[in-house]
C-alpha cells in the first residue's frame, strides 16, 4: 500500500520552465516503494494535466504533443475531497483518477509561490508541504516581508515602496523620498516577482526613472532598496516548520555581472538546462565561523517569523567592507528545492522528500486539534440575529 | 366499489406491514442481529404481546371465523392497518434504523419471504375470485405483521452463510493490509470502563509525534476493527490504537488474533455486561486475553486500582501497573491531585526513579486522572517527550457524555455522564456533583443496566449514595425505579425531593420548572429505545 502524493508544477508564472525542472528532480528522488508519485502539470493557461509522460523533461520541447499523451484533471474546492477528477466525463465508470493523500507544490513565482495555489489546497484541506497562504504571500512580496522582519529586529536594508499609480500621481515626492532616505545607488525591483525579473540598479535620477518604468511593466507594487555595494551574496536553506526547523550549509552564488541575473541563475551550467542546481556556486561558502553561525541563525529566524513550512531558501547579503549582514529575500519554494544544499549538509534528496511528506502530515495533525467552526447555528438559537444595524447604539 | 374497498384494505395492510417490518428491523439492529439478545428483548419489553399485535391477531382470527362476513372483516382490517401504520410511521425513535447494506439485505429477504407467504395464501384461498384473493392477501399481510419478528429472524438465518462469506472476505483483506505494514505500532485498549476515554487521551499524546489512527466511535468489535482497517488505515500511519470491547469470553482474543498488538492497556475489570459474562472472573479472564497475546518485547499497562487486576500476576510481557487510589505495588502513580474551577492539576510519578511529570487538564473526576495516567505511561514508553505529553494533556477537550462539565453563564451547570454508566463511574460522577455547592444539585437518571444478577443491588446502592450527594433526584423510566427509590429513601432523601417520570422528555420539562440559574444537573446514563 503506497501513499499517493501529487506533485504540482508548471503554473502561470515567468518561472514555469524552472518549475518543471525542479519538480522532475524532486519526483525522481522520491522513494517509489513508499509513494505513488502523481505528477500534476499546470499549463501556462491554467489547465491541469497528469500522465507519466510528464516525468521526462525532454517531452516539454513540444507542449502540445506532450499534453496529447496526458489526461486533463481537476480537483473540487470541497473540504475533504482529495480526489483528482478526470476533466472528460465518461458515461460509465468513475471519473475519479486517483484519491490523493498529500500534495507537494513545486511551483515558482506568481500564482504558485505567492499563496494563491496554497489557498486552493487549504480550501480543500489536503495535507501539503510548504508554506501555507500566510507565509507564501508575505514571503513572496518583498515589501511585506521586509516590514515583518524589521518589526522583529531582523536586519534588512532600508527601502521605499509605492504602487505604480502612486508613482504616477506623486512622482516628485517619491523621488525626493528615495534620494533623502536612501541615496544613490539604489536597486529597483517589482515587489512580487522572482528570479531577478524586472530588477535594475539606479545610480542617479535618470536611471531611477528608467528602472521604475521597467519594473512597472511587471508589477503594480514597486520597492526601491538601498544598494549594498561590495556585495557578497550568501544563501541558506531552512527545513521544517516554525516550531522545529534546521538550517543547511551556506552557498555563495557566483555571478557574471553586478547582480545575479536571470541568465546566471538558469542558463548557467551545462547545456541540459539543469536549473538552479547547476548554476555556478561555491558550497560551502567561504566565511569565518562567526559569520556562518550568524547567517544560519538569521535564516532560521526569518523562517520562523514568517511562519514558514517545508523547505525554503533565505538569500542574504553581506557588505564586504562593513561585514554587515542583511536578509535580502526568502524563496518559499526554492529552485531544485535546494536539494544540493541539503546533500552538502548530509541529508540525501530522498530523505529530504520524506521529510517534506512527514511535515505535510504533521501540520494536518496539528491543525485538526483547533476549532474552526462551532456546531451550533446562531440563527437557530432563537432571539434573532440583529447584526450591526439592529444593535442599540 | 367493493373492489375498491378491498384494494384499499390490501394497500393499507401492506403499508402497516412495511412500517412494522422497519420498526422490528430497527430493534433487531439495536440487538446486533443476535437472535438470543433479540428474543430476550422481545420478552422483556413485551413487544410480542403489545396491544397492537394482539388486536392484529384478534382481527386475523375473527376474519377467518365463519360468523364474520368478509367485507366487514376486510374493512376492519383496512382501518386498523391504516391507523396502526400511521401511528407507527409518526413515532420518533432515539436511535433510528440505519439502512446499512446488511440491514437492506435482511429487509429485502424478509419482504421476499412475506411475499411468498402471501402468495401461497392468495393461491390457496383465492381461487374464488378477485375479492377472495384480496381478502386472502389482507389476511396474509396481517399474519405477517403479527409475526414480523419471526420473519426477520428467519431472513437473517437464511442470509447467514452469505454474511459469513462477506465477513470472511473483509477480515482477510484487513489481515493482509495489516501484514503489509510491518512498521505499524499497534496498541490495544480494553477494560470494563474507561476504554474510549483512554483511547482519546493516548491518541492526543501520540499525535504530537506520530501519525496515529484510532478506531472511531464504538467500532470496538472484530467487525469494527476490520472496517477501520479497510476504510481508514493509510500507509503513512505509524501507530494504530485499537479499542477492544467484549461481552463474552474470547471476544478480546478474537480481535488480538487479527491485529497482533504490540502494547496493551487494561483500564478496569469490573461488573459490566454481567448478563453475558455471568461472573467477574470471566470478565478478568477476557480482559487479560489482551495481556496474554502481547509479544515478549511488547508492553502491558494495567490499572492496579482494581483488585481483580492487582491480584493477577503478569510474567509473559513487561508490565507497568498504574494507580491513583491504591499506590502500593504500582509502577506509575498519580499524586498531588488538585481540583480547580477550570479542571484538575496533578503529577504522574514513575516510582522506580521518582521522576515526576506535572500536568494540568480541563477534565474532572478521578477516573479521568486514572485514564490519563495510563496514557502517559504508554506514551512515554513510545518515546513521546514530556513536553509534548504535557502540551497534549492541557489541550484535551472533554469527551461528550463522559463526565464532561459545561458551565453556562447565567444558567445551569451540566455534568453530562450520559454514556453507558457503571457502578464505579456513577459513584465518581456523584462525587463531582456533590462538590457543586453553589446552587441546588439535581440528579437525572434511569439507573444502570446490563448488570445481570447484581442490577437491583447496584442501583439501590447508587440511590443510597446519591441521597447524600444531591438535593433533588429525578428517576426516569421503570427499569430501575424501585431499586433507586429504595436506595434514596434508605439514604435519607426527603420524599418531596424525589420525582419519578416516564421519559427523558418529561424529566427535562420537570428539570426546567424546578431549577434556577446557578444550579447543577448530573445526567447519569442514558438509554436507547430498546429500554423504556
Amino acid at each position: 500500500m503506497k501513499t499517493n502524493i501529487a506533485v504540482f508544477f508548471g503554473g502561470r508564472s515567468t518561472e514555469h520552465e524552472i518549475s518543471v525542472i525542479s519538480a522532475n528532480q524532486a519526483m525522481a528522488a522520491m522513494d517509489s516503494d513508499k509513494y505513488n508519485v502523481i505528477p500534476v502539470y499546470i499549463t501556462k493557461d491554467g489547465r491541469w494535466y497528469t500522465g507519466s509522460a510528464l516525468t521526462d523533461v525532454k517531452n516539454y520541447r513540444n507542449t502540445a504533443e506532450l499534453l496529447k499523451q496526458c489526461t486533463q484533471v481537476y480537483m473540487r474546492p470541497v473540504y475533504g475531497d482529495y480526489n483528482l477528477y478526470k476533466a472528460e466525463r465518461k458515461m460509465f465508470g468513475s471519473d475519479v483518477l486517483a484519491t490523493l493523500d498529500a500534495a507537494i507544490p513545486v511551483l515558482h513565482g506568481s500564482n504558485g509561490e505567492d499563496g494563491i495555489f496554497e489557498g486552493v489546497l487549504e480550501t480543500i484541506g489536503i495535507p501539503f508541504a510548504g508554506c501555507a497562504t500566510l507565509a507564501s504571500a508575505n514571503g513572496m512580496d518583498k515589501i511585506t516581508m521586509k516590514m515583518i522582519l524589521a518589526a522583529d529586529g531582523i536586519p534588512v536594508v532600508d527601502y521605499v515602496w509605492f504602487t505604480d499609480k502612486q508613482w504616477f500621481a506623486h512622482r516628485d515626492d517619491l523621488i525626493a523620498k528615495v534620494e533623502s532616505k536612501l541615496g544613490y545607488p539604489v536597486i529597483v525591483k517589482p515587489a512580487n516577482l522572482g528570479s531577478s525579473v524586472g530588477i535594475g540598479r539606479a545610480d542617479n535620477r535618470e536611471d531611477l526613472l528608467t528602472k521604475v518604468d521597467d519594473a512597472r511593466r511587471y508589477s503594480a507594487r514597486i520597492i526601491v532598496e538601498d544598494l549594498v555595494e561590495n556585495l557578497q551574496e550568501i544563501n541558506c536553506s531552512v527545513l521544517g516548520d516554525c516550531d522545529e526547523y534546521r538550517t543547511s550549509v551556506l552557498e555563495e552564488p557566483i555571478k557574471s555581472g553586478e547582480i545575479l541575473s536571470y541568465t546566471d541563475k538558469y542558463m548557467g551550467g551545462t547545456k541540459d538546462n539543469r536549473g538552479m542546481h547547476a548554476s555556478k556556486k561555491r558550497i560551502p561558502a567561504d566565511l569565518p565561523q562567526a559569520e556562518t553561525d550568524r547567517i544560519r541563525f538569521l535564516a532560521g529566524e526569518t523562517f520562523r517569523v514568517l511562519s514558514c513550512h517545508g523547505v525554503s531558501r533565505v538569500d542574504m547579503m553581506i557588505d564586504a567592507k562593513t561585514r554587515d549582514i542583511y536578509v535580502n529575500e526568502i524563496n518559499t519554494i526554492p529552485g531544485s528545492l535546494s536539494f544540493y544544499l541539503w546533500e552538502a549538509a548530509g541529508l540525501k534528496f530522498n530523505e529530504l522528500m520524506d521529510e517534506l511528506v512527514r511535515l505535510a502530515f504533521k501540520r494536518k495533525r496539528d491543525q485538526s486539534t483547533k476549532t474552526v467552526s462551532y456546531d451550533s447555528n446562531i440563527f437557530a438559537l432563537g432571539g434573532g440575529v440583529k447584526g450591526a444595524k439592529g444593535a442599540k447604539a | 366499489m367493493t373492489i375498491a374497498i378491498y384494494i384499499a384494505a390490501a394497500l393499507a395492510s401492506l403499508f402497516l406491514f412495511t412500517v412494522e417490518l422497519r420498526r422490528c428491523l430497527m430493534m433487531y439492529q439495536q440487538n446486533s442481529y443476535r437472535d438470543e439478545r433479540y428474543r430476550i428483548w422481545l420478552r422483556e419489553s413485551g413487544d410480542t404481546t403489545s396491544g397492537r399485535r394482539l388486536c392484529g391477531l384478534i382481527l386475523f382470527f375473527l376474519a377467518l371465523s365463519p360468523f364474520c362476513p368478509h367485507t366487514a372483516a376486510t374493512v376492519l382490517a383496512g382501518v386498523f392497518a391504516l391507523w396502526g401504520g400511521i401511528v407507527m410511521a409518526r413515532a420518533k425513535y432515539k436511535k433510528p434504523l440505519v439502512m446499512t447494506m446488511r440491514a437492506r439485505r435482511i429487509f429485502v429477504t424478509a419482504y421476499v419471504l412475506s411475499a411468498l407467504i402471501a402468495g401461497v395464501a392468495v393461491v390457496a384461498l383465492g381461487n374464488n375470485g378477485l375479492l377472495a384473493g384480496l381478502f386472502a392477501l389482507c389476511e396474509a399481510l396481517l399474519a405477517c405483521y403479527c409475526g414480523s419478528h419471526i420473519i426477520l429472524m428467519a431472513a437473517n438465518r437464511i442470509l447467514s452463510p452469505l454474511e459469513k462469506q462477506i465477513n470472511r472476505k473483509y477480515y482477510n483483506e484487513a489481515a493482509s493490509i495489516l501484514a503489509s505494514m510491518k512498521d505499524l505500532r499497534i496498541i490495544a485498549i480494553t477494560g470494563s470502563y474507561g476504554k474510549t476515554s483512554t483511547k482519546h487521551y493516548l491518541h492526543a499524546m501520540l499525535s504530537q509525534q506520530y501519525e496515529t489512527l484510532m478506531t472511531p466511535g464504538n467500532f470496538n468489535t472484530t467487525l469494527g476493527v476490520v472496517r477501520t482497517v479497510r476504510e481508514y488505515l493509510k500507509p503513512y500511519h505509524q501507530v494504530f490504537i485499537v479499542e477492544m470491547g467484549a461481552k463474552n469470553v474470547g471476544d478480546i482474543k478474537e480481535i488480538c488474533d487479527l491485529v497482533h498488538p504490540w502494547g496493551g492497556i487494561v483500564t478496569a475489570v469490573g461488573p459490566q455486561h454481567l448478563e453475558s459474562f455471568k461472573t467477574i472472573d470471566n470478565v478478568q479472564a477476557t480482559k487479560f486475553e489482551l495481556v496474554d497475546s502481547l509479544p515478549v518485547g511488547g508492553l502491558a499497562v494495567i490499572n492496579n486500582d482494581f483488585e481483580k487486576i492487582a491480584d493477577r500476576p503478569v510474567d509473559s510481557v513487561p508490565c507497568i501497573r498504574y494507580a491513583v487510589a491504591r499506590p502500593d505495588g504500582a509502577d506509575y502513580v498519580a499524586r498531588d491531585i488538585e481540583y480547580t474551577p477550570t479542571g484538575t492539576r496533578f503529577a504522574v510519578v514513575r516510582v522506580a526513579d521518582g521522576k515526576e511529570l506535572r500536568l494540568s487538564t480541563r477534565l474532572v473526576g478521578e477516573c479521568n486522572i486514572s485514564n490519563l495516567t495510563a496514557a502517559v505511561a504508554m506514551a512515554q514508553a513510545l518515546g513521546v517527550s514530556d513536553e509534548k505529553i504535557a502540551y497534549a494533556v492541557e489541550e484535551i477537550e472533554q469527551v461528550e457524555h463522559r463526565l464532561s462539565i459545561k458551565r453556562i453563564p447565567g444558567g445551569l451547570t451540566i455534568i453530562d455522564d450520559a454514556y453507558n454508566s457503571n457502578p464505579v463511574g456513577s459513584a465518581m460522577a456523584l462525587d463531582v456533583l456533590s462538590a457543586m455547592t453553589q446552587g441546588r444539585r439535581f440528579l437525572l437518571t434511569p439507573g444502570m443496566i446490563e448488570l445481570g444478577g447484581e442490577q437491583y443491588d447496584r442501583n439501590r446502592d447508587f440511590g443510597f449514595n446519591a441521597a447524600s450527594k444531591c438535593d433533588v433526584a429525578i428517576v426516569v423510566g421503570e427499569y430501575n425505579r424501585n431499586a433507586i427509590l429504595e436506595g434514596l429513601k434508605n439514604g435519607g432523601m426527603p420524599e418531596e425531593n424525589i420525582y419519578t417520570v416516564a421519559s427523558f422528555a418529561e424529566a427535562q420539562q420537570l428539570l426546567m420548572s424546578k431549577s434556577s440559574p446557578g444550579d447543577t444537573v448530573l445526567y447519569e446514563n442514558d438509554l436507547p429505545d430498546t429500554f423504556k
